[in-house]
């Protein structure tokens, strides 16, 4: 009787031990850098020739920034890729204590991808899953500057979609100012 | 008797100041003497604490640190998010060249970030310096992260408008002369820079435990209050001799 209780209490623990260190790894797995810049882009436009370009962030797409995101944005000039209608940009939000870096194709003031390149967080890293980042396709900037769709959310990830939310929407107001630049600048 | 009364009135000051704090020790959860932190420097010091005097490099009249946290500072200003340590400054006639453990920030002549440069942007990882010789930028990086035959620091010629690199033909000696070496920050920026973080500090239960005791005068104190507690002992013990002397 004894016996058969210390081989239970023994199976109990190695099944608590195993839960416990492959819900560890899982948590530990969120974290990382999924894909670099340079390969983002390369994937982007692997068919079509694309620019490397620099947009000056001016005082007034300073503050329209800040009123997005809802805090003053950092840098003074931002790079993204750019082939015909289609952008692609690389930036960065913090979810609730660390960056995310958040990649963002937009083409015709739409958005066509957004994938997570780099999560940083221990928690609410489910935002890089397909499923969740496929919500975003089609997304466009209503007037008062917010994605025109719902997005449905991830319980215990509210944060980090929050900052892929912003991000949305400013990938898709700086691609307006591109595009609103490049058309002051013709002739 | 005469004794008796000596050894009371000589212990008399220690005995009251025994039992205040022996009072304040019990009842320290509820004083909250445990969240009040104390962080004067000869407290510090007394405790062996050893207050790190913070370094920085000075680069065109400008101090650039790191604030022990996660921001690059110059002159007070926080100017870019940099995880410590910051690792070298370099200036050309642009501006200025701040490379941090998390990347590379690219600063105007104002210090105001332009862009950050990091390892998602594709600066390999282990960059060791940053060095700026005839106007050029050049990055040292540990070899074995770039490629694993080479023994060699690999140097890197950086490009601050297209953010590319490519290898430059130059002796790592030379750029290492060149160097600026971190130097402790400026009293007034010390300062200003401790009053902002959050540095070593001691909680006033821990004084007044230490003190209670004697082992904040060291091994005297711990002694001292050993003879005091003998002399309760004594007194007691003489006070009960007298009480039945007269009786």
């Amino acid at each position: 009787m004894l016996k058969q209780l210390y081989r239970a209490a023994l199976l109990t623990t190695a099944a608590a031990c195993f839960v416990f260190t492959s819900m560890a790894s899982f948590s530990v797995n969120a974290k990382g850098v999924y894909q670099s810049g340079p390969d983002f882009f390369a994937e982007v436009f692997a068919q079509q020739q694309a620019e490397s370009k620099v947009l000056w962030l001016t005082p007034e797409i300073r503050s329209q920034a800040a009123a997005i995101v809802g805090h003053p944005v950092r840098g003074l000039r931002l790079r993204y890729h750019q082939s015909d209608n289609k952008t692609a940009w690389i930036l960065e939000e913090i979810g609730k204590e660390m960056p995310i870096t958040i990649g963002v194709v937009v083409e015709d003031d739409v958005i066509q991808q957004v994938k997570i390149l780099a999560y940083r967080e221990s928690r609410g890293g489910e935002v890089r899953y397909p499923a969740y980042t496929a919500q975003y396709k089609g997304a466009a900037l209503q007037e008062d500057y917010q994605l025109n769709r719902n997005i449905d959310g991830i319980t215990g990830a509210t944060l980090s979609m929050w900052a892929v939310n912003k991000v949305a929407a400013l990938a898709l107001y700086y691609h307006a100012a591109v595009n609103q630049s490049s058309a002051t600048h013709q002739p | 008797m005469l004794w008796h009364r000596r050894l009371g009135l000589s212990t008399f000051v220690v005995l009251i100041f025994l039992a205040i704090s022996g009072f304040a020790l019990n009842h320290s959860p509820g004083l909250k003497l445990n969240q009040i932190n104390l962080s004067s420097n000869w407290l510090l010091d007394w405790y062996g604490f050893e207050v790190p005097l913070a370094e920085g490099f000075q680069v065109d009249g400008k101090w650039f640190y790191q604030d022990g946290n996660k921001a690059l500072l110059v002159d007070g200003h926080n100017a870019a998010s940099c995880t410590a340590p910051l690792i070298a400054v370099a200036q050309t006639t642009d501006g200025f060249f701040a490379l941090c453990s998390n990347g590379l920030n690219l600063l105007n002549r104002d210090a105001q970030l332009i862009e950050q440069f990091g390892a998602i942007d594709g600066l390999p990882p282990n960059t060791q310096a940053v060095t700026v010789l005839d106007n050029k930028i050049y990055l040292t990086f540990d070899s074995t992260t770039i490629d694993s035959t080479n023994i060699d620091a690999v140097i890197m010629e950086f490009n601050a408008h297209s953010l590319e690199l490519k290898p430059a033909q130059i002796a790592p000696q030379t750029l290492k002369d060149m160097r600026q070496a971190a130097m402790p920050l400026p009293e007034s920026l010390q300062k200003t820079l401790k009053e902002q973080s959050s540095g070593p500090s001691i909680s006033l239960e821990t004084l007044i435990l230490d003190l209670h005791s004697g082992r904040f005068f060291g091994q005297f104190g711990v002694l001292f209050i050993d003879l005091i507690g003998l002399l309760v002992c004594i007194l007691s013990i003489t006070g009960l001799m007298g009480w039945i002397k007269r009786r």
